[in-house]
């Protein structure tokens, strides 16, 4: 993806200039995206804010502010649970889909092969399909699987873990495989040229210019597996909801500061590592 | 350090061929120049001396030995990128390091060999910084110092100054040379710049649609050129069609010119620019009559168009050294562009 | 050089085994295959079985539930109900978000990065908790109406909770980020040189942005606006949270189907009407676009 050309002295050159009839349109300009900003931002803010109330019902202005709510939601069963439950999940589905994703990338795009766009559409596709069918289709098929191997799947966590993984690898073959297009070749040409063989030249000196992608595939891939909801939502079992679950199924019959709590702490937890993990791989490319 | 034999290298990509029928010897400690336009084939054979391509034909020795079926890692040829190719997540002094690690060189004699090729390029003072913190020139004496450190049988460079800005492009260039010397490197060195190639060669090769034009010492290429192709791209050239008649070239227009003996079978003659002079009256020699169309000042060079009586346009490059004071050169005067015989280079196509 | 030099495989003598890639690919594709790719088709085949209030789905070949759906008015409805959300949704993305997107483009702010990063962030903490917000801000006793109420200008409490007001708000805010990014990126690669062009010869603003800027961003904005369609089309968290009993879109029906009547079949139909559906009205879309901008282009 093409990024801004012009920096420093140049910039000057090209920067906008609106002269004339609208001087004031500049302006209006800046203030319509800062609308637009409040208005993306807002629920989020929002939500936040309403967790420090110090009433139960929601009534604005508050009438006071408390930390009272955090230590409910976590006393909680529900969302202490779900929150583990998301966390162990999303952890083992990252850890997969990285190492699965990683080495079909490195197969697809350096080991070019015949079917190599098949495989790269193919690992790309469940990004297309609606969470809530694929979760169903999971769901219909892990049954149609039980009978047959006789075994329970639905509501397990390895049924649920799996499906993610799905999810991950996606995620993972799109930044690194973009990584890798993006990879000066004679870099790995001067390392054999030294004197290291195909292998080594690949282990010490091409694997390393990837780890800012896998690591930013890791975090992403770990984000995307705990927000997830739709496919989830077919596959949890009693007693094993992941946390977005337990916030929806909250939600729709309540909502009080509680859960704005509850919703606060991933807010914070997916916040910090969307963070670190620009810090490896800038995000709005991938995105 | 050792001699290059090539024969008959030929690199076919499927339809197209880019090199065919190359064959040079480069000596022991010789810099070679491979020049030529875009697509002339030139880094198609760096890369197969190199290893990174497999030749369709022919071999490639070094030393004596037969290194054609060598891996890359395994020939033992330095080789400068274009675009430095510096390991971004290894300091300078890992750059260097990796490749005495590969050759398996002990500890106390890589250090030893990282501090002298580092002092070599004057990078010494640098050793821990990260290449993002280096400029281009900077970056380009690691990449030298890296190919250095591992002792190479030949240096190879692809096209290393062309992304330079002109000034520090001489300077390098010469440091280049300056350490090739000292070294007694075997060096191949590929550009597109004829300056560049000019300066710094022993011999060069010149090379167009995947063909050698010609190969010799920078002076012989220059003053006789083997064919039209190396005499225009070598600097420029005067052409005039024409037939020899008898010990004379007769061009097509009927101007007669004396060329040095041999002028059999010729169908060109060229004479450089620099040779001609221009003069009120004519003078022994050739002394072709016209007027000047156009003086155009190029600061240290004024380059003049004459067009001759015969209807012919001729070149004639004069230094501005005249001395102060000395009547321009006008447009539509009458002058003699004059030339030895021995000026004159004659060409079979 | 492009990555395709980064597949060249070594050469003379340590040649890489042909089965290399297709091995590294394998693990992945046969998850993928076997959890995704599988299972669908298994959906796809249960549209044409039967529906049996016992059994619950009998084994047949049938296409009374395909039938149904399109013979039922509040199946339509639904349908239609679903594209006209997501096809408002995505228009009021476009219409707001490109501005937005223009500014960031253009901007050599050195809080850029900022902006974007603030862009990335509600897209990374999730639906639900972005809709719970919505939930704060609309409730009857929620921020907006708190104000409008305080400031005079509502009597009572006005009704945004439950109804399609609600939804299409909390759709447009959910992929406005994602369109955003995208046409961001799109603007980022054109060379601004021809705008530059454009007003020297004479063109004002506006002339300049719908004579230049919008055709050459064309084909980009088109594929990004066919993602967030698609995006919109599938929503499930926020119109159920936002919509509740005032609003039903396709991918909470069908969750419904599937869970509370145990209709297997038709829900699977509804599944399979939803993906195909969106596929359709979004490639149309796409060829539209294409059609009137793209032609001019020299290609």
């Amino acid at each position: 993806m093409a990024t801004s050309a012009t920096t420093g002295a140049d910039a000057d050159v090209h920067a906008p200039v609106r002269r004339g009839r609208f001087p004031w349109a500049r302006c209006l300009h800046s203030t319509f995206v800062g609308l637009m900003y409040f208005f993306m931002l807002c629920p989020l803010i929002f939500v936040v804010w309403l967790s420090f109330f110090e009433d139960a019902i929601l009534y604005f202005p508050p009438s006071g502010y408390t930390l009272q709510w955090y230590v409910k939601a976590w006393a909680n069963d529900a969302f202490a649970n779900g929150f583990v439950f998301s966390l162990q999940v999303a952890v083992l589905a990252a850890i997969c889909g990285v190492v699965l994703g990683v080495l079909a990338a490195l197969g697809i795009v350096r080991y070019r092969f015949a079917g190599s766009r098949a495989a790269n559409t193919l690992l790309l596709s469940p990004l297309l399909i609606p969470g809530i069918v694929a979760g169903i289709a999971i769901y219909l098929a892990y049954l149609a699987a039980e009978n047959f191997l006789d075994m329970d799947i639905v509501g397990t966590y390895g049924g649920l873990v799996i499906a993610h993984v799905c999810l991950t690898i996606p995620w993972t073959v799109r930044l690194v495989s973009a990584s890798m297009a993006g990879l000066d070749p004679s870099i790995e040409e001067a390392a054999r040229n030294l004197g290291a063989s195909g292998r080594v030249a690949f282990l010490r000196i091409t694997l390393p210019m990837l780890r800012p992608a896998i690591v930013a595939a890791a975090l992403f891939s770990f984000v995307v597996s705990f927000e997830n909801l739709e496919l989830s939502l077919s596959l949890v079992g009693p007693g094993r909801t992941t946390l977005p679950i337990a916030i929806m199924q909250y939600l729709e019959f309540n909502l009080d500061p509680t859960i704005a709590a509850v919703a606060s702490v991933q807010i914070l937890l997916l916040g910090i590592i969307m963070l670190v993990t620009d810090r490896f791989v800038k995000l709005s490319q991938v995105v | 350090m050792a001699k290059v034999s090539i024969e008959r290298l030929k690199k076919q990509f499927g339809g197209s061929v880019a090199v065919s029928d190359f064959s040079l010897d480069i000596a022991d400690g010789e810099l070679v120049a491979f020049l030529g336009p875009s697509g002339c084939g030139k880094t198609t054979t760096l890369r197969m001396i190199a290893g990174f391509i497999e030749p369709t034909a022919g071999t490639i020795r070094i030393g004596d030995v037969d290194v054609t079926p060598l891996p890359v890692h395994k020939r033992n040829t330095g080789m400068v990128f274009q675009r430095y190719a510096l390991f971004p997540h290894m300091t300078v002094a890992e750059n260097v390091s990796f490749g005495l690690e590969m050759h398996k060189v002990p500890a106390a004699e890589r250090d030893a060999r990282i501090r002298t090729v580092l002092d070599m390029v004057r990078m010494t003072q640098l050793r821990d910084r990260y290449p993002r913190q280096l400029s281009g020139g900077q970056q380009q004496r690691v990449a030298i110092a890296r190919a250095l450190a591992i002792q190479p049988k030949v240096f190879l460079l692809d096209e290393p100054l062309s992304n330079l800005d002109a000034k520090l492009r001489v300077e390098v260039r010469e440091e280049i040379r300056a350490l090739q010397q000292r070294l007694g490197l075997t060096t191949i060195f590929v550009t597109h710049d004829q300056e560049e190639a000019l300066a710094i060669a022993d011999r060069m090769a010149i090379m167009h649609d995947g063909k050698v034009q010609q190969v010799g010492a920078p002076q012989t290429l220059y003053e006789q050129p083997a064919n039209l192709f190396v005499a225009d791209f070598l600097g420029k050239m005067n052409f005039f069609r024409g037939a020899p008649d008898g010990a004379a070239f007769v061009t097509e227009r009927g101007t007669r010119i004396a060329a040095q003996s041999g002028a059999g079978g010729a169908r060109h003659l060229g004479v450089r620019p620099e040779r001609v002079r221009l003069a009120a009256q004519p003078g022994d020699g050739n002394a072709l009559p016209g007027t000047v169309e156009s003086a155009v000042y190029l600061g240290s060079l004024l380059e003049v168009r004459v067009q001759l009586d015969s209807g012919e346009t001729v070149s004639s490059q004069v230094a501005n050294g005249a001395p102060r004071g000395q009547a321009p050169i006008g447009t539509g005067s009458r002058v003699y562009a004059c030339f030895e015989p021995a000026d004159c280079v004659l060409f079979a196509e | 050089m492009t990555g395709a030099a980064m597949t060249a495989v070594p050469t003379s003598a340590g040649r890489v085994p042909r089965m290399l890639g297709p091995s590294m690919a394998f693990p992945a594709s046969l998850v993928v295959l076997l959890i995704i790719m599988v299972p669908i088709l298994m959906l796809f085949r249960y549209s044409f079985n039967h529906f049996d209030t016992v059994e619950m789905m009998q084994e047949a070949f049938t296409f009374e539930n395909y039938v149904r759906f399109f013979a039922d008015p509040y199946y339509r409805d639904v349908f239609i109900t679903t594209v006209w959300v997501a096809a408002l949704c995505t228009v009021l993305a476009l219409v707001l978000g490109f501005p937005v997107a223009y500014f960031l483009a253009k901007t050599q702010s050195r809080y850029k990065s900022l902006f974007i990063i603030l862009l990335v962030f509600p897209l990374m903490v999730g639906n639900v908790v972005r809709a719970a917000g919505w939930m704060v801000i609309l409730g009857n006793a929620g921020a907006l109406n708190t104000v409008l109420v305080g400031l005079g200008l509502a009597a009572e409490p006005v009704q945004f909770m439950y109804t399609p007001t609600a939804v299409v708000i909390g759709t447009t805010a959910v992929v406005m980020p994602y369109l955003i990014l995208t046409l961001q990126s799109v603007l980022e690669g054109i060379d601004f040189s021809v705008e530059e062009a454009a007003q020297n010869l004479g063109a004002g603003f506006l002339t300049t942005f719908r004579r230049v800027l919008l055709p050459i961003a064309a084909p980009g904005v088109a594929a990004g606006t066919m993602l967030v369609f698609i995006l919109c089309m599938n929503a499930y968290a926020t119109p159920v949270l936002l919509g509740g009993t005032g609003l039903t879109m396709m991918a909470p029906a069908l969750y419904d189907q599937i869970t509370r009547a145990s209709n297997w079949p038709f829900g699977a139909t509804l599944a399979l009407v939803l993906v195909c559906g969106t596929l359709l009205l979004a490639l149309l879309s796409n060829w539209l676009i294409h059609r009137r901008y793209v032609r001019t282009m020299a290609s």
